[in-house]
């Protein structure tokens, strides 16, 4: 792995958690902390993506512990980063978002097993409140489950996509052409 | 129990949660709670460990009943003082010595102190970030669409900034002939004596028991 792409993994990673600076400032109901694990996937390709995610669920464990579980989530947003990076979809909002929608929709898949199994559904208030309400709704245990990931994953994803499509054109031309992947990302290449 | 090496701390640390999820409940969940908040009081993390361990048991009672609301709450809870517990009493540092001295590659070890030590720093800078454009006349308040537009406004010169920081680090990491697959000789490697490697091992080969036990 060249040394760039090395040194990519904790910058992504520590963006990923400072990140939650900006979300406190504006009170929005978002994690973002998917943000590098994405942005260095477009950047860098899988490997890249996945180590970013992996070492941001385990330095953000070390504050929370509810993290480390949800390693798995992480490598698989890597991967569906990859293949939106593959076929160009960071190369306007009107692609990148609908494409974040569809991670929403994943990332609830993959973590709504984890939170039903590892924490009965209480990894946050937020996700305990909205699975309450879905229980009240007449959904199976599961199903108020998944409502509540879904609810917080949905529209997180789809900003988070907006937000790496705005830094990858947002990067001077120059910058991004010494990530491999970052021009093929956006549509450039 | 700050003296034991890195490796060992973790392995109690990990095999902890494990043997909650594992053992029957509640007993298994009780004993093994009672073993991680005792570590974390002798780390002097209790209060830690109690506070972030306490909404589980609050959002666990509003979702499910009592005997489910105890046995993933006494999962949780070890998980959550094991955590706590091996955050207090392992500075990162070491752990990152231990890593090196046992042979991982300098660039792993590089990637999880290089995140430890820029995220305090990023986290600052998005304050100031915050700080600035609120003198600019940014305001994170009103509807969804100018709170989006207000995020956009605080998170893109924060991560602009710090990709424009890639190069820089790179260039000392080379300076330095740090690069993936280098190996570092460490500069005071914690003890690592074979008892603790045979208890390292006594943990695992308990959990597949507990799990061999369990599954029959």
């Amino acid at each position: 792995m060249p040394i760039r792409l090395l040194v990519l993994i904790p910058v992504a990673a520590a963006i990923s958690l400072a990140l939650s600076a900006a979300v406190d400032a504006v009170a929005l109901p978002l994690f973002l902390d998917t943000t590098g694990t994405i942005l260095a996937t477009a950047l860098g390709g899988p490997v890249v993506g996945i180590a970013t995610g992996v070492v941001t669920s385990a330095v953000n464990s070390l504050r929370n512990p509810t993290f480390w579980p949800f390693v798995t989530v992480q490598i698989i947003v890597a991967l569906y980063a990859w293949i939106a990076a593959r076929a160009g979809l960071f190369r306007s909002f009107k692609t990148a978002v609908p494409a974040g929608f569809g991670l929403g929709v994943i990332a609830a898949l993959t973590s709504t097993p984890i939170s039903y199994l590892v924490f009965g559904c209480t990894t946050t208030g937020g996700i305990a409140l909205t699975t309450a309400l879905g229980k009240a709704l007449g959904l199976p245990p599961l199903g108020a489950c998944f409502f509540g990931s879904f609810v917080a994953d949905f529209g997180d994803k789809a900003v988070t996509f907006a937000l790496v499509t705005s830094v990858l054109h947002g990067l001077p031309r120059r910058t991004a052409a010494r990530f491999p992947w970052a021009l093929r990302a956006i549509g450039a290449a | 129990m700050t003296q034991l090496h890195p490796f060992t701390l973790l392995a109690i640390a990990g095999a902890l949660p494990a043997l909650a999820w594992i053992l029957p409940s509640p007993a298994g969940g009780l004993s093994t709670a009672a073993v991680a908040l005792g570590l974390a009081i002798a780390a002097r993390s209790f209060r830690t460990a109690v506070f972030t361990a306490a909404p589980f048991w609050l959002f666990l009672l509003l979702l499910h009943d009592v005997p489910t609301t105890i046995a993933i709450g006494l999962r949780l809870t070890t998980m959550v003082a094991s955590f706590v517990w091996v955050v207090a009493a392992l500075p990162a540092p070491r752990l990152v010595e231990a890593m090196v001295a046992a042979g991982w590659s300098a660039s792993v070890a590089y990637v999880f102190a290089a995140t430890l030590s820029a995220a305090p720093v990023l986290r600052a800078r998005a304050r100031r970030i915050a700080d600035a454009q609120r003198c600019r006349g940014l305001s994170p308040r009103g509807g969804l669409a100018q709170r989006l537009r207000a995020l956009r406004a605080l998170a893109l010169p924060l991560i602009l900034s710090a990709l424009h920081e890639v190069d820089e680090r790179a260039l000392a990491l080379e300076t330095r002939r740090l690069v993936p697959g280098a190996r570092r000789t460490p500069l005071s490697p914690p003890s690592d004596p074979p008892g603790q490697r045979i208890a390292r091992w006594g943990l695992v080969a308990a959990c597949a028991a507990a799990l061999a036990w369990r599954l029959k």
